[in-house]
């Protein structure tokens, strides 16, 4: 117990002190995971409300598909990714492996499913007059899609939220593409997962303490967002 | 002779296998008011669906101005800048009562001094004025109602398609909507309203189309 204790009060001093290691893997993680998160959107926001309203064959095995990458390991996804970018892959000339362009694009691989099924949740579980109001208003059908993810913003930035969740505490992917090089693709993940093998606990637990901060920030922020717009 | 604005002939609507509206002939005059009478589950929303270019019928044929409707996902883009459907429970849109009444006029494009403009007049109309920074979401079910008329009203349509307007309003809401569905008509508008109420139609001098289980007869 008293190692937990000791460990405990080493991690806030390293916290506190600004310690360059901690605050490079903080802001290294967060900036990895704020891109790839954007870059799921991009295409996971358009493909959620696309598979929700779309009338197109095989729509039921194509939301089973999205529900079955959700559960896809990071290691898998991982590997595939590093099969692409590794010298001998497709990608190998672009020289992206070990970068951590290389961790966005599979962090991006990893939350863009999930972003998919819960913006389609979102859509499905709106008022179905949306669509039929904007469009007898004389809106296109790309405004009136437009003024549909409007009205459902708040189930679109939880999917969003729920992707930054997966790849901020993910290790598989970020361990693989980014080679978990100092000062350039450690993250928090990776380094906890470095320095508790190193026996570095303390700085672990450090790192594990930001992650949890941040992770309930986030939903704190996605908790107050949803109550304001009740209110 | 007053010109037609739909000609529908052969017109058959489905819900899966149910046949919601079966319409051999009907034919809607421009610039006439029209009640459409018939009791739950008649038809009224599925024909006024159809006629809102929102639902595609089955089976059978539909000139708008003479010109045959083919259904094309951009024709019925085009169509519905001219034709604007008021559901019987009106969407209210999250914001203000600004954003809901300017819906429309923002979608084609107004500049923003005239939609500002045309949305006061709207409001002004349903006796609403001043209304335009509350919550949408805040009104009481009249005044919401009164919007959504205000919203659909905004978008000057060619046709006003009114789905049970005067349904779940008070006495002296559904007079104002009778008298501003009359001065509308007075105006050109070529007005479609259903109703439970078989005397609105001569209440109103409208010309009454009853629906029963999706069949037409013209009075």
């Amino acid at each position: 117990m008293s190692f937990i204790v000791e460990s405990l009060r080493v991690a806030l001093s390293l916290i506190l002190a600004g310690d360059r290691d901690v605050v490079s893997a903080v802001t290294t993680s967060l900036s990895l995971a704020l891109w790839s998160v954007l870059l799921a959107a991009a295409g996971g926001v358009p493909t959620g409300i696309a598979v929700a309203v779309g009338r197109f064959p095989m729509k039921g095995a194509v939301k089973v598909v999205l529900d079955s990458l959700m559960a896809m390991p990071t290691v898998v996804v991982g590997l595939l990714v590093f099969a692409f970018l590794s010298r001998q892959g497709p990608l190998g000339a672009v020289g992206l492996l070990f970068t951590p362009k290389a961790i966005i694009v599979g962090q991006a691989i990893l939350a863009a499913p999930i972003v998919a099924n819960y913006t389609v949740a979102a859509i499905e579980g709106a008022d179905d007059r949306i669509l039929p109001t904007a469009l007898t208003l004389g809106a296109s059908p790309m405004q009136s899609l437009f003024q549909l993810a409007r009205e459902v913003r708040f189930g679109v930035v939880a999917a969003i939220i729920a992707g930054f969740g997966r790849v901020i505490s993910e290790v598989g992917v970020a361990m693989m593409l980014g080679g978990n090089i100092l000062y350039y693709t450690r993250t928090m993940t990776t380094a906890i997962a470095l320095e508790t093998s190193k026996g570095e606990f303390a700085f672990g637990l450090a790192l594990g303490m930001i992650l949890m901060a941040v992770s309930l920030a986030v939903n704190i922020f996605l908790t107050l967002a949803q109550e304001s717009h009740r209110a | 002779m007053t010109a037609a604005k739909y000609q529908l002939s052969a017109i058959e609507a489905c819900y899966g296998r149910t046949v919601a509206v079966a319409i051999d002939e009907l034919t809607i005059a421009a610039g006439e008011l029209h009640v459409l009478v018939g009791s739950n589950g008649s038809g009224k929303s599925t024909l006024l669906g159809v006629l809102a270019f929102l639902n595609e019928p089955h089976r059978g044929k539909i000139l708008f101005d003479g010109t045959p409707v083919t259904f094309t996902a951009k024709e019925c883009a085009l169509l519905r800048r001219r034709v604007t459907l008021l559901h019987q429970n009106p969407y209210m849109f999250s914001g203000t009562v600004e954003a809901n009444v300017s819906f429309g006029l923002v979608s084609r494009g107004l500049s923003r001094e005239s939609t500002r403009r045309v949305v006061g007049e709207s409001l002004e109309r349903v006796g609403l004025a001043g209304f335009e920074a509350r919550k949408a979401r805040q009104l009481s079910g009249g005044e919401s109602r009164r919007v959504a008329f205000a919203r659909a009203m905004a978008c000057k349509p060619e046709v006003l398609l009114l789905d049970e307007p005067a349904a779940h309003v008070d006495r002296a809401s559904a007079a104002q909507i009778e008298s501003l569905v009359v001065s509308l008509v007075v105006g050109g508008m070529t007005i479609v309203m259903s109703s439970h109420d078989d005397r609105l139609g001569a209440k109103l001098g409208a010309r009454v189309i009853r629906l029963e289980e999706g069949r037409s007869d013209p009075l």
